[in-house]
């Protein structure tokens, strides 16, 4: 069983750092969602606690929701590239692979597919975390191909449409018209639509969101990884806004999300209808737990 | 495994088991090697003229021997799945040449920092432009500063005996650093040998992801809290530090190799008559080309010695000095126009003046005998061009 | 027998023992500053060692702190058992290999991306890695022998360690069962009186003092149990 990597030897148990202790006793591994996830945030130990991020971050707050949804964090592998969210990430107690510029989904197109000849009778997610150029541009090909090829995990885009973390680039996720570093006179093109794009190449789950509602933005991440599970790639696309390289007072960063919400990030869901059959088996069964 | 194989050591299945005479092709005998080596996944991508080897290995996959494959987008895509599927865990193979080689590049050489145990095949090629096909093995020049084991074979039999020995060296505990194997396209690839095989129902031991230096990425293994791969970006000295002390033990898992290079593979080097006046040095397709001109100096009576490098990486530094120390000039054919070669062995010995560098052969030209002779009539003060005629 | 590694501060870049022509110790030998000698020739001046310097303490890696092996059970009770016979050994464990953010409890652990911070900030002078994994152990064997004046002795359950200057190859529990016999041992030639003690538990776990809580503790949770404006508190609960 899994969780027993994560159990101290009950001899050492004493001589560990409290946090560690902690997150065993109180955090959320190997409990059901109900006792913790992300309803519960702020009464658990969490699994993303101190970060580097900047005071007011969007992107950090995604994240720290995204490991309070994880359906099974003890069995949960996350990839990510570099990028601010990465130094988020990195924090978290769930084992992070960070590999080469861009490589995540063909990273994860390695890893799922020898977990599934390990432990073939054993769920063992995979989640790709990056930002917008690390997916839809220095990473573009390895993301698409691994959705062509149909491999069954979860990728996340983090998208803050542009490259924050190297000191405010334009990206392919860029609005036309910017003015950023890189695109002086303006971005002389929209958008990349990664949303058609994802359901084009063949995800079965796909997500368009501002994540401004923490239980949605939960559900989604959870159907992610269900649907990845068992019928193949699925791809999240949220707004985690740069309120650094856009001047966004800390105070406005909720607004302006809420703002995105009404427009280019209005929340939109695809799913097959395999995925469809798929959450009503699963979130029926979870009621049935509740209650 | 599927098919009903029995699992032994590589010292059995190299030194100990039967071995039956075969007449196969350079990539056919690479192959051959992956089969008996319980490689539980492969990645292709296709490039001439190692496509055929992922081919192979694509049917043996269809045969059972392997457990998954699969035809990435490209060689980057390769590369990193090859990161991801060995941190999870897993046996992996793959092979690429010249062009593809160094679009994988940058996956290639952060995999010993990643400490990603895997068997690189590297079937030589031009690197473009403008383009070609052709055998030249000057990507090799790109791999020499990565960190990863390089070996380097002659023929057939070598493809062979160091793709399997490459499985068992890169999974050991103080290496677990990538092993390539080369061995030039065309002239060995394509072209058939005769090579000793033990039955292919022999296999080597599985690969056991807990006997290994780093912690595998499979949420069955402490710490729970992990990223190997550690972030030390900040600017500050222990950040400088670790990373420092990182790479020097990438460099020492290469140096560690060396005792299995002895083991499985007899040593880094072969010498044929050391104490020779002129000595020829040569490693892959120059080495066989070498050894001919060798034979034929012995036939012509004359003083001259010959030493196959089969290591690139860690350098035989020691053993080169040792053979060469009655030297008075090392001839270095290569089948390259930087002279990768020639310049490792200047720099290894104590009185590098003495090698000649060359001759070399590029672009895919072949290396004919004559033009090595040429050079040992030079060095013993013959008339090279009459005692041609 | 000369040293070839020994007692740090070697210097601002360490070369590494490898590059040094140190080699690893073939099966049942172990390494004694660089030179293959007997398991037990290489145990007693490690136990020596461990006696006689300032704040001897025993880092036990992640392999042995979490219970995800059979053995484990056996080995952590071996390691405790050593440590109760070292005079005023401390347990420092070393829980992960990710690097501390934002800053290291040097009290309470040991990180193998900086760990001369540990080493430094409680002036061990003698120390004892155990459980982690090879990778790790000879970067913080290396880092520890470049900036501090620490004896390093590595119980390795592999190859051991070119890094340490006592390194014991393929430690099992009862393996390190003899090292504690042999501290006891040594303990008793150089006739310092000792009843088996436990070390402290670590430092970080003591109950908070809840009374002495400020906002600030909260931190990012901080606006939670803020007033309210036009509220005034008087005592924190």
């Amino acid at each position: 069983m899994s969780l027993n990597y994560m159990i101290p030897a009950s001899k050492f148990k004493r001589y560990l750092p409290k946090d560690y202790v902690e997150l065993v006793d109180y955090g959320p591994f190997g409990k059901e969602y109900s006792e913790v996830g992300t309803k519960n945030m702020g009464k658990y130990k969490e699994l993303v606690e101190e970060h580097p991020m900047c005071s007011g971050c969007w992107m950090a707050y995604y994240i720290k929701i995204i490991f309070a949804a994880l359906p099974n964090p003890e069995d949960t592998v996350t990839i990510g590239t570099a990028g601010c969210g990465r130094l988020a990430i990195s924090q978290a107690a769930v084992p992070f692979i960070y590999g080469n510029y861009g490589d995540q989904n063909a990273m994860a197109s390695g890893i799922t597919r020898a977990f599934r000849l390990r432990f073939p009778d054993k769920q063992k997610d995979v989640i790709t975390i990056a930002g917008d150029g690390g997916m839809m541009d220095i990473g573009f090909s390895m993301t698409m191909h691994a959705w062509f090829r149909g491999e069954k995990f979860t990728t996340i885009m983090l998208d803050n449409e542009v490259y924050g973390n190297t000191g405010g680039q334009e990206s392919g996720m860029s609005v036309r018209g910017a003015v950023l570093k890189m695109s002086p006179k303006g971005k002389n093109f929209g958008k990349m639509p990664a949303m058609q794009l994802a359901i084009t190449a063949g995800c079965v789950y796909v997500v368009k969101m501002s994540p401004t509602n923490i239980n949605k933005a939960a559900k989604a991440i959870r159907r992610a990884i269900f649907a990845a599970r068992e019928l193949g790639p699925t791809f999240i696309h949220a707004y985690t806004s740069c309120n650094i390289e856009y001047s966004i007072p800390t105070p406005d960063v909720f607004r302006d999300a809420k703002e995105k919400e009404k427009g280019r990030f209005a929340f939109e869901e695809f799913m097959t209808d395999e995925a469809k059959e798929l959450f009503t088996v699963v979130e029926a069964k979870k009621k049935k737990k509740v209650s | 495994m599927s098919l009903n194989k029995t699992l032994v050591d590589m010292n059995y299945l190299l030194k100990e088991a039967p071995r039956e005479q075969h007449f196969i092709t350079g990539a056919q005998a690479m192959a051959e090697a992956v089969k008996r080596a319980s490689c539980d996944m492969a990645i292709a991508y296709p490039i001439t003229p190692q496509s055929e080897v992922m081919h192979l290995v694509g049917d043996i996959y269809a045969q059972g021997h392997i457990k998954e494959y699969y035809r990435a987008e490209e060689e980057l895509g390769t590369m990193s799945a090859i990161a991801g599927a060995a941190r999870g865990g897993v046996r992996m193979f793959t092979a690429t040449s010249g062009p593809g080689l160094l679009r994988g590049l940058e996956a290639i050489v952060s995999w010993p920092g990643h400490r990603i145990p895997c068997v690189l095949g590297v079937l030589t090629r031009v690197v473009n432009a403008p383009l070609s096909i052709q055998p030249d093995n000057i990507e090799m020049a790109y791999l020499m500063h990565s960190g990863i084991v390089m070996l380097h074979a002659e023929n057939q039999q070598d493809t062979f005996d160091m793709t399997l020995a490459a499985f068992a060296i890169t999974e050991k505990v103080d290496v677990y650093i990538p092993v390539s194997v080369s061995t030039e396209g065309f002239f060995v690839t394509h072209a058939k040998g005769y090579v000793d095989m033990m039955s292919d129902e022999l296999a080597f031991t599985e690969c056991d992801p807990y006997k290994a230096p780093v912690p595998a990425m499979d949420n069955e293994v402490p710490p729970a809290r992990i990223q190997r791969d550690a972030p030390v970006q900040k600017s500050n000295f222990m950040s400088y530090l670790i990373h420092s002390v990182w790479q020097q033990e990438i460099w020492d898992c290469n140096k560690r190799a060396m005792k299995y290079i002895y083991e499985y593979l007899d040593g880094p080097i072969e010498v044929t008559n050391p104490n020779a006046k002129v000595m020829l040095v040569a490693s892959g397709c120059a080495a066989a080309q070498a050894r001919e001109a060798n034979r034929y100096a012995e036939e012509e009576g004359l003083d001259v010695g010959f030493v196959k490098v089969r290591a690139i990486r860690p350098f035989p530094t020691d053993e080169l000095n040792a053979a060469l120390a009655g030297a008075e000039c090392v001839i270095v054919p290569e089948h390259n126009i930087i002279g990768w070669l020639s310049k490792e062995v200047k720099a290894a010995i104590p009185n590098g003046g003495i090698v000649v560098e060359g001759p070399r052969v590029y672009g895919g030209m072949t290396l004919p005998v004559e033009l090595i002779m040429t050079e040992i009539y030079d060095a013993l003060g013959m008339d090279s061009l009459v005692l041609q005629a | 027998m000369s040293k070839k590694i020994t007692v740090g501060p070697v210097g601002y870049m360490p070369q590494s023992a490898p590059s040094m022509g140190v080699e690893l110790s073939p099966e049942g030998k172990a390494l004694l500053y660089g030179n293959i000698v007997e398991e037990e020739e290489a145990m007693r001046d490690a136990a020596k060692a461990l006696l006689t310097m300032d704040n001897p303490t025993i880092f036990p890696g992640p392999m042995v702190l979490w219970d995800w092996k059979e053995d484990v059970a056996e080995k952590s009770g071996a390691i405790l058992d050593l440590a109760s016979e070292i005079p005023g050994c401390k347990i420092i464990p070393m829980p992960d290999y990710r690097p501390k953010y934002p800053k290291i409890d040097v009290k309470a652990e040991i990180n193998p991306n900086h760990p001369n911070l540990t080493i430094l900030d409680n002036k061990i002078k003698a120390c004892v890695f155990i459980g982690v994994h090879c990778h790790y152990a000879n970067l913080t064997l290396r880092m520890i022998r470049a900036g501090t004046a620490c004896y390093t002795v590595a119980m390795c359950a592999e190859m051991g360690h070119e890094e340490a200057m006592a390194s014991i190859r393929d430690v099992h529990a009862a393996d390190v069962l003899r090292f504690r016999d042999i501290i006891i041992e040594v303990r008793n030639e150089l006739g310092i009186e000792y009843t088996t003690t436990m070390p402290p538990e670590n430092p970080s776990l003591p109950k908070e003092d809840w009374g002495s809580l400020t906002p600030s503790d909260y931190g990012e949770y901080r606006s939670l149990i803020m007033s309210k404006k036009g509220e005034h508190v008087t005592a924190v609960e």
